[in-house]
């Protein structure tokens, strides 16, 4: 009885948690799929005619095309560069020691305790000085800084949990320092690897502060574009609306195929 | 010259001294096997051996070279952890290659490497699973596959069989002593168990707080075990000891008297009486597969209260209590009942007890 009712109170908070996140969601592609009239209905139409119109205006505008392709560009350099340094730098934290490894450690968890606007103004400073302004690289560069830290993190983490038996077998296997990370850490390392990997491009997609400080006209985001129609005198709700579904759409794709890594488990039957 | 020499070796972690001036050595083909309760520093020896553990003062050296500082792999000695330690993203058959690849060795000569050994250990048909999908035993077998077919010198073994239940622990037990004597290969075994100890080794060492207590074959250690440490060590169940005083002695006699013995005093062959002094302190020690229910006529004998006995099926372990409190172990044939109070006699053979000083150490 208490065990049905139980289950039940699990049941409606899982509705009311799904409804909490998924309804901004929702609103926002069926406000995509609604003509001008029914967008500015009050109360709001819960049953309209979808249209496409919106897309199709998106999809004629190059910019929208152009600044989704800049986005894929850097966010996925970024999280490519993120896991090639920080995925070594996580086995070294994880497995050595040395002389101000905690110091290290310390500096890297700091990294995330600044407000990014603190640092706006400084980094845009540094870009221009550097003439890195409005390119692909100067956004590379400021997300891989942001984006580190945690990737170090939930590594280093990872591969604390892989038994340090292991390595010694592999040791006593003749397999090199790097082969023991290549071979040993790397694979197990997987859904370490992939969660950190989600945030990074997660973080780099969304960016909005550094995209609008450090980019002009020739490196434009995605959420800059999106942002960039608000400016005129009228608000045009399903433009919006429609880039924003566009948007979503890459990094929910990405999130997804590599959600499979994120399994539990993967060192069972080393040991016992 | 031997062929594997431990020589004065010492480790420390911090202020912790773990290893304290160790030295042994081992002749080619030899199975010794470390013994010792937990934490005596057993494995810490085993993996200064392998490498694993840089040695804080002192020598090893492995067929006539000089490892002390060599890198593990150039050691050329494989190691079974007591977990086990397979790469569980592999399966089977690149667990037990993953040695070989990295040494470079032709594919062809892997295949029938890793065939062989797989064959030797009946685990053919388990080469293609991952190792979550094997059992205990199974994954033992392939630990010590992933041995064998390096073909190396010296095979360290960290407890392999703690893991396992009782009944797969002794079939394993005697696929390695099996293993051994195929292969003829030096093996170095590291258990806390003394039946494991006494059953696998050419050579026990016996450990206590990282010093060797004594080194000798099963035989010598059963027989002249150095101390009451070792005495009470091997053997099962544990050697009895009494605390006598020596009332006289002679050049091949001591007369020692405890309340247990019947008659108060007992005398016993030995040329211990020189080492001794009248009036002092001895301890007694006796088997309890040594002693016998019911005491002949005119033997040495004991006089003890029974206690209570298990029944072992065949035997039976009868406790029973001496004049001055301390309880004794007999090992008898046969199931006995023991009431509590019941008086018991027990025979023993003086030839058969074993004397040591105050200090434990024999004499
Ligand atoms: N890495 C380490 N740091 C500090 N102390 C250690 C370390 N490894 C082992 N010890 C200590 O060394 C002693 C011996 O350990 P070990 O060789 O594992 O014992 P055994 O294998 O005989 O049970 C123990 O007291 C243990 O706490
Ligand atoms: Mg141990």
């Amino acid at each position: 009885m208490s065990m049905r009712f139980g289950r039940v109170i699990h049941f409606v908070g899982l509705i009311l948690v799904l409804a909490f996140t998924l309804f901004p969601f929702f609103w926002m592609v069926t406000s995509s799929l609604k003509d001008q009239s029914d967008l500015l209905a009050s109360p709001p139409v819960w049953l309209f005619t979808p249209t496409l119109d919106h897309y199709r205006e998106i999809f004629e505008d190059p910019k929208i095309i152009s600044s989704v392709m800049h986005s894929l560009i850097i966010a996925t350099s970024t999280t490519l560069l993120a896991i090639v340094l920080g995925a070594p730098a996580a086995y070294a934290l994880a497995r050595f020691e040395f002389r101000g490894k905690s110091d290290l450690w310390f500096w890297f968890i700091s990294n995330r305790m600044i407000s990014p606007i603190v640092l706006a103004l400084p980094v845009y400073l540094l870009a221009q000085t550097l003439g890195l302004l409005d390119t692909h690289l100067v956004l590379i560069l400021i997300y891989l800084t942001f984006n580190l830290p945690i990737v170090v993190w939930i590594c280093t983490d990872q591969f604390r949990s892989i038994p340090s038996e292991l390595e010694q077998a592999a040791r006593l296997d003749g397999a090199s320092q790097f082969l023991i990370f290549w071979r040993i850490y790397l694979p197990l390392g997987v859904p370490g690897i992939a969660v950190s990997a989600i945030f990074s491009f997660i973080f780099s997609w969304n960016e909005l502060l550094y995209a609008l400080v450090l980019t002009r006209r020739a490196v434009q985001t995605a959420p800059v574009a999106a942002t960039s129609f608000m400016s005129g005198y009228e608000l045009p709700w399903g433009k919006i609306m429609a880039t924003g579904t566009v948007i979503v759409l890459p990094v929910t794709i990405f999130a997804l195929l590599v959600s499979r890594h994120m399994v539990r488990g993967l060192t069972m039957g080393a040991t016992k | 010259m031997a062929f594997l020499k431990i020589d004065d070796v010492v480790k420390r972690y911090g202020d912790h001294l773990v290893i304290d001036r160790v030295s042994l050595s081992a002749e080619k083909g030899e199975f010794v096997v470390f013994v010792g309760p937990s934490g005596c520093g057993k494995s810490t020896l085993l993996r200064m051996i392998a490498g694993l553990e840089e040695v804080t003062d002192g020598n090893i050296s492995i067929d006539g070279h000089l490892v002390t500082h060599v890198e593990p792999a150039a050691r050329q000695v494989a190691m079974v952890f007591q977990s086990y330690a397979l790469y569980p993203h592999m399966s089977v058959k690149e667990n037990m290659a993953f040695g070989l690849v990295m040494a470079k060795t032709p594919k062809p000569e892997i295949e029938k490497r890793v065939a062989n050994a797989a064959r030797i250990l009946q685990i053919e048909q388990l080469l293609d699973r991952k190792p979550r999908q094997l059992s205990g035993g199974q994954r033992q077998r392939v630990a010590i596959g992933r041995a064998i077919v390096r073909d190396p010198k010296l095979f360290l073994f960290d407890e392999p069989l703690s893991n396992l239940d009782a009944e797969l622990r002794s079939q394993m037990r005697v696929e390695i002593a099996r293993l051994h004597r195929d292969l003829g290969v030096t093996m170095v075994y590291v258990t806390h168990d003394q039946i494991e100890a006494m059953t696998l080794a050419d050579r026990i060492v016996v450990l206590r707080a990282g010093k060797v207590e004594q080194i000798g074959t099963p035989t010598d250690l059963y027989e002249r075990p150095a101390n009451t440490f070792v005495a009470g060590f091997i053997g099962s169940p544990k050697m009895n000891f009494l605390e006598a005083t020596v009332t006289d002695g002679t050049d091949h006699t001591l007369t020692l008297s405890h309340p247990a013995f019947v008659g108060g005093a007992a005398t016993i062959p030995t040329h211990a009486a020189p080492r001794v002094s009248r009036g002092g302190k001895v301890r007694a020690g006796l088997r309890p597969e040594h002693m016998a229910l019911g005491g002949g006529q005119g033997g040495t004998a004991l006089s003890l209260a029974g206690e209570f006995a298990e029944n072992l099926g065949g035997a039976s372990q009868v406790y029973a209590q001496t004049p001055d409190g301390d309880t004794l172990t007999i090992l008898a044939p046969g199931r006995h009942v023991i009431d509590k109070g019941v008086p018991l006699t027990v025979a023993i053979d003086p030839a058969r007890v074993y004397l040591f000083d105050d200090a434990g150490r024999a004499i």
